[in-house]
């Protein structure tokens, strides 16, 4: 029985395994490619009384020296061991997928084409006119589909008419197009042909043009050094890859040309798009999109608060029964004062890290936070940043660790440690739970309006510290360009978005107990004066207050500005347990006796804090240091202590600068 | 080509749409050059998914709560996803 050997070669998901397993059924063997590690498929069928073995090629996009992969199949079509390469494309996207045929031109072998997915291609409404490029082409060309049995018929006919005629690819109007680059017809004429043997001059010229080592190696020692080293001479003036994958991109064009014809081809941006990308209305809009995110996660956010409020509710009933029981003063007040307090913020504030991971999840699902980031990505040219600084910046609005971390996909040093510079002015998630319950504590809807300003600021901040660091750390020299492809909106996943969320306010929850608990309990027993002397905290801050109060802060807004610094989780309970604590204590206690008796954080804030001051200490929180974590993630990115130390101290400045400005500010308002 | 990478190289952000329309060609011409020219190596994928912190050198995996790549406090799993492309000149 006589035998013929057919290579199968293709790029990845050309569905080449698909035709290898359907050829070959069982009788198939894998093994490896003498002395590497890339699995090697071979099989083989009989067909009219003839029997062929099939390789299954390494999937690859081309057939450079890139990879193992490509370097094994080029040598192995060229070594002549198959007697046909039957050369697999993507019916749905010939435009790219012919690209392995044009990599493949110029290598001696029989060959004919299979168009793959066919099926697919025309359900996109495209019309492909085989016969028009197997006349062009000069070998066997055939739409196919390796999922339908039944069209083997045609690939069966196309394989025997490839091997009968040795059809080989008609190269003339490829040459034609090569010999347009400057010098590639002076490199061909110093290259033999089957200098290198199994490859056309042709072939060789190009993979030297694209600097190709493999080729450029065993040419040297075909042509002689001398011969060669006029090649490489003549080679510095191309322009290398990019020269030649035009042409083969140009005579890609020219083979399909009129024989392919799709549905839609203009090319249109979708009306939202076309918002997003205006030069003048792109950051509006998206400004108004992050701004009614922020309102929207309100409303899932409701249902959390309503627990919040529930949970202080039963503050006053669990203390009296725990009094009228017998239980000491002190663990009565521990857990009233601190447990059952400290729930009802952590429930508040999982309303909004749930209601703020919903809702930009949902943006970040759908694709319009791809979006966000695009649009500023020229504002970070401005700053002195990679486009893709924006990256941890976004991720900073969640989790300023998360940032400084993700920092790390930025190369040069001077513009990471900028990006986490910058990345410590974003809110993070933390704050977004802690300023919008603060602010519609004291402001009411004008809470929106602080989330404005706060947005604004965080601008400004940036812009200001861009200049402050960006003159030493960045070089103008060092900007790169970016090239984005946005993905497509879609309908996003509820389940795997509600999953992220829950697991997220899940997380949130665990770290935002500990810390709450933590500083909330130490703070009260700072704070705490059983025999009527007042706590240590009262005069400790007493003592600074005439200097707080500058910067708009009462001691007790103070201390908890120093506790944001370890979590902003924490600031919170603080503001809690000073105001709380201290009504043992006697000068405190009278301020406080209404408040306390409310027992509602609300009521006990408006009654101790003015306007001003809750706007002072809502931007010393928001652009003090993000917290503990974010700062040995800046140290461990940075590998600096001496930036680190410089970024905290810089916070802890601005962070007092920006909290006296809001201070008078507020008072010229009320 | 050479005209894709000049405008790459202006340090602009732009989608493939406004690349296609910049170019006067199609988004699947803009996708296979881009392909083309990550392959060879003249420009390069910025890659940013972050999956926890897989990729953290502080914990280096320790720490991690099993089923997890997420240690307590890092970023969760599954954040950023659908964050679109980007590539950058090499």
């Amino acid at each position: 029985m006589s035998t013929a050997t057919i290579a199968l070669l293709g790029q990845p998901n050309s569905g080449k395994s698909t035709l290898f397993n359907a050829l070959t059924g069982l009788r198939q063997h894998v093994g490896n490619w003498p002395g590497k590690t890339v699995e090697k498929k071979e099989g083989s069928f009989t067909h009219n009384g003839m029997e062929y073995r099939v390789a299954d090629l390494p999937g690859s996009y081309s057939l450079s020296a890139n990879s193992d992969e490509e370097v094994i199949t080029r040598d192995y079509i060229a070594s002549g061991d198959a007697d046909v390469v039957c050369i697999l494309a993507d019916s749905s996207q010939l435009q790219r997928s012919l690209f392995m045929l044009a990599d493949y031109a110029g290598i001696d072998v029989p060959c004919f084409l299979l168009l793959n997915m066919s099926d697919v291609a025309k359900d996109q409404g495209k019309t492909i006119d085989a016969k028009a490029i197997e006349e062009r082409l000069g070998i066997p060309v055939i739409p196919f589909s390796a999922t339908d049995t039944r069209s083997y018929d045609v690939f069966y006919e196309a394989m025997g008419r490839a091997i009968n005629n040795k059809t080989r690819l008609n190269l003339n109007d490829l040459k034609k197009q090569y010999e347009s680059i400057k010098g590639y017809q002076e490199i061909c004429d110093l290259i033999p042909e089957n200098a290198l043997p199994g490859y056309s001059s042709m072939w060789a010229a190009v993979k030297v043009i694209e600097g190709d080592r493999v080729v450029s190696a065993k040419l040297k020692n075909a042509v002689g050094a001398e011969t060669f080293a006029k090649i490489e001479e003549i080679k510095k003036n191309t322009q290398g890859a990019v020269a030649t994958g035009g042409c083969k991109f140009a005579w890609i064009d020219d083979v399909l040309d009129k024989a392919v014809v799709s549905g839609e081809k203009k090319v249109t941006l979708s009306r939202l798009d076309r918002i997003y990308t205006s030069r003048v209305w792109g950051k509006p809009a998206v400004i108004l999109t992050v701004l009614l995110g922020l309102i929207a996660s309100f409303i899932p956010a409701l249902p959390l608060m309503g627990v919040g409020s529930a949970v202080i509710a039963i503050k006053e009933p669990v203390m009296n029964a725990l009094y009228s029981a017998g239980c000491p003063e002190v663990i009565v007040l521990v857990i009233g004062d601190v447990i059952i307090q400290s729930f009802s913020y952590i429930f508040k504030m999982l309303g909004f890290v749930f209601g703020v991971t919903l809702v930009f999840g949902l943006l970040e699902e759908a694709g319009v936070m791809a979006r966000i980031s695009y649009v500023f990505d020229n504002t970070m040219g401005k700053l002195g940043l990679q486009g893709k600084s924006v990256m941890p910046f976004l991720v900073s609005f969640g989790c300023t660790m998360g940032g400084a971390a993700g920092a790390r996909v930025i190369d040069n040093w001077g513009q990471k440690v900028l990006t986490i510079a910058l990345a410590w002015a974003v809110p993070c998630g933390a704050a977004w739970a802690t300023i919008p319950m603060l602010a519609s504590i004291f402001f009411g809807p004008g809470a929106v309006g602080v989330i404005v300003a706060i947005l604004l600021t965080m601008l400004v901040h940036m812009w200001i510290t861009a200049k402050v660091f960006g003159g030493k750390l960045v070089k103008v020299e060092d900007r790169y360009g970016m090239i984005m492809e946005l993905p497509p909106y879609h309908k996003p996943k509820w389940g795997s978005l509600f999953r992220y969320v829950f697991g997220r306010t899940k997380e949130t929850f665990v770290r935002v107990t500990k810390v709450i608990l933590l500083v909330c309990g130490l703070f009260w027993l700072l704070s705490y004066s059983p025999s009527g002397n007042t706590s240590v905290l009262y005069r400790i801050g007493v003592a600074i207050e005439p200097v707080t109060r500058f910067f708009g802060m009462p001691w007790q807004l103070f201390l908890s500005y120093i506790a944001s610094a370890v979590g902003k989780e924490g600031a919170i309970g603080v503001i809690s347990a000073l105001y709380n604590g201290g009504s043992l204590g006697t000068a405190f206690v009278d301020s406080m006796n209404g408040a306390a008796r409310a027992a509602n954080f609300n009521e006990m804030m408006l009654a101790n804090v003015t306007k001003p001051e809750a706007l002072a200490f809502i931007f010393a929180m928001t652009f003090n240091m993000p917290c503990v974590v974010a700062l040995a993630a800046t140290y461990q990115e940075t590998h600096s202590a001496k930036w680190t130390a410089r970024i905290v101290l810089y916070y802890t400045v601005m962070s007092l600068i920006l909290a006296f400005i809001a201070y008078h500010i507020g008072l010229l308002i009320w | 080509m050479e005209r894709l990478l000049e405008l790459l190289r202006d340090g602009h952000a732009r989608t493939l749409e406004l690349l296609a329309m910049e170019l006067d060609t199609d988004v699947e011409d803009v996708k296979r050059q881009i392909e083309y020219l990550e392959n060879m190596g003249v420009i390069k994928r910025v890659a940013l998914k972050p999956k926890g912190c897989a990729q953290c050198s502080g914990c280096s995996g320790k720490g991690h709560p099993e089923g997890s790549n997420t240690c307590k406090g890092c970023l969760p799993d599954g954040g950023f996803k659908n964050m679109g492309e980007m590539w950058e000149v090499v």
